[in-house]
């Protein structure tokens, strides 16, 4: 765990990954085009249905129309994008604020145990059609389904985290005569981050599922649409458009919210933490 | 001198120095049972007087670190009296530290800003406060990491951040629980010598528990010798070696000949 104060290491470590990372996306995109390159002489050759599996040229193609020359996909990107962030914040925020709630109290914790057995048992998908019963046909149903899909993995990695304490650590701060709001802001809840961001990591693709999921069970507009639109007409070629589409979607949050990782628990990443335990250093004032 | 310590006037005779030197913790038949059959510390009764440097040693699981918590307010006594300066313990307070074995570092937080943490319990931290953090850190050989996070620090190291830290408080008591057992033989030795310049510097008055027969008596003024099941204290030891005390001492034929005393106490009390 202890490593010594070496400022040059973080530096090297990215130099010597540089030099095979080069080598190593060479071999990456090799082997993707041998993929690529079987699967369109599969089409092509007529061995395999275009109906079953068009041909990855033909998807590039209707990726480009979609994309670029018909330009309403964005809108639609746009809409699920919209309802999966909603839900997640929602749903997250949701989670979150239980999860502390329970932390903090112990009577509520024991209260609330049974029904978060419950909830972790129950496909909550199936819950789907009800929320659109309930909430109608507009976007809120699906950023409902979203949250609702979504708040668990925060709930349940924020309860842990929270009661996850090192017992010294607890016991160094009462011997510092620390209140308990003392002790939950400046040791369980930082304490518990680490495991709170993994939480909030499956959260977003679990959000983006239940949009897609709440566009399919019914709606006027999103990728879901789109895709069971394209599919109900068996234009093949631009279902894998929509779908290459949705995996962009899914790695742009999945970015992000590395991107949050690494800034908001910047002690569990080395370049980070040394670049800011040298900010900190230069920024030093008394005052 | 086998005999178990009864009374605190017993080590009375044993000051070296004639002057009554004022007693800042007092205990007298301090018992902590933890259930029926555990009994942790049992009649225990000593005095500790201020500025100086008293050892508690005894095997592991034999109530030293419960001996320690009591004196910390950390945990509440079963019967007899704790008072430190004058006062009954009832709580942690201001005037007592306490430092582990772990180092307990935050880890999302810079040496110094470790070392503010007692700091900000009671208030945002001054211009004063942090002057001061950098100075103890400063003081325990941390000059040039001041900055750096606990991952970027060896085991050693993050030992000072939390030595540090427990000067920040600002206590005048120093309750040390193995406060260098977890690091290398020549990391704590060092360590053990910094520690006395430290507290000779701030006139503390310290409690330092240890396993390590000759480590307590290389420290000490004086040594409690602690025996197991139930927790007793056994016998206690005067140092007569003066200070500032060199690592020499540590081959000299009075120094092992301590040293062999008192692990007959250990011995007879197993
Ligand atoms: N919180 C506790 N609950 C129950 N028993 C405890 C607790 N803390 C310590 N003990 C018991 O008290 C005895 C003394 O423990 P401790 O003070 O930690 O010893 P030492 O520090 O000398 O190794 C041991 O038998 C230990 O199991
Ligand atoms: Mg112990």
């Amino acid at each position: 765990m202890s490593t010594t104060f070496e400022t040059t290491l973080p530096e090297q470590a990215v130099q010597e990954k540089g030099e095979t990372r080069a080598t190593r996306i060479g071999k990456h995109i090799a082997l993707f085009l041998v993929v690529i390159g079987a699967w369109e002489c599969v089409s092509a050759f007529g061995w395999v249905d275009q109906l079953i599996l068009p041909r990855p040229s033909a998807i590039a193609v209707s990726l480009v129309n979609l994309a670029f020359i018909q330009g309403n996909v964005w809108w639609h990107f746009g809409v699920t994008l919209y309802e999966a962030l909603a839900g997640f914040v929602i749903g997250s925020a949701i989670g979150i604020a239980l999860a502390i709630a329970a932390g903090l109290n112990e009577s509520f914790r024991r209260y609330i145990s049974p029904y978060i057995v419950a909830i972790q048992v129950t496909p909550r998908i199936a819950l789907a059609p009800i929320v659109i019963a309930w909430l109608g046909f507009g976007i809120g149903p699906k950023i409902g389904i979203a949250a609702l899909i979504c708040f668990f993995p925060p709930f349940i990695n924020t309860l842990t985290g929270l009661l996850n304490v090192d017992e010294d650590a607890l016991e160094m701060f009462h011997s510092l005569g620390a209140k308990k709001s003392q002790i939950f802001w400046r040791l369980m809840l930082p304490n518990a981050m680490p495991i709170i961001m993994a939480g909030l990591k499956t959260a977003i693709s679990l959000a983006l599922i239940g949009a897609i999921v709440g566009e399919f069970i019914s709606a006027s507009e999103g990728m879901g649409v789109l895709m069971q639109r394209y599919t109900f007409s068996l234009n093949m070629a631009s279902s894998f458009a929509v779908l290459v589409m949705l995996t962009v979607m899914g790695y742009i949050l999945f970015v992000l919210t590395e991107a949050a990782d690494n800034w908001l628990v910047f002690w569990r990443h080395d370049a980070r933490m040394v670049a800011l335990s040298k900010k900190k250093a230069r920024n030093w004032r008394v005052d | 001198m086998m005999s178990a310590l009864a009374v605190p006037s017993a080590d009375a005779s044993a000051a070296p120095s004639a002057q009554a030197a004022k007693v800042v913790i007092e205990a007298v038949n301090v018992t902590k049972r933890f259930s029926e059959s555990v009994i942790a510390v049992e009649g225990a009764s000593f005095s500790v007087e201020k500025g100086s440097f008293v050892s508690l040693v005894g095997p592991s699981g034999c109530g030293k670190s419960t001996l320690l918590r009591l004196i910390a307010g950390l945990i509440p006594m079963t019967s007899g009296t704790l008072t430190v300066n004058g006062r009954e313990v009832d709580a942690p307070r201001k005037d007592v530290g306490m430092m582990f074995q772990r180092p307990t570092l935050l880890e999302w937080r810079t040496a110094v800003e470790n070392v503010l943490l007692p700091t900000e319990m009671t208030r945002k931290p001054t211009t004063d406060d942090k002057k001061r953090a950098i100075e103890l850190l400063r003081m325990t050989g941390l000059k040039d990491f001041e900055f750096a996070f606990p991952r970027q620090l060896s085991g050693g190291m993050q030992q000072r951040v939390a030595l540090a830290r427990l000067l920040q408080t600002g206590a005048e008591i120093l309750l040390l629980d193995e406060p260098f057992g977890a690091l290398d033989e020549f990391t704590r030795e060092r360590l053990n010598l910094e520690l006395l310049r430290i507290v000779d510097e701030i006139r503390a008055t310290t409690l330092f528990v240890t396993h390590n027969i000759s480590e307590a008596i290389f420290l000490a003024d004086r040594v409690m010798v602690m025996t197991p099941r139930p927790g007793r204290l056994a016998q206690i030891v005067d140092v007569p070696f003066r200070r500032p005390r060199e690592i020499s001492l540590l081959q000299s034929p009075e120094f092992n000949e301590l040293v062999t005393e008192v692990r007959a106490i250990l011995g007879a009390g197993a």
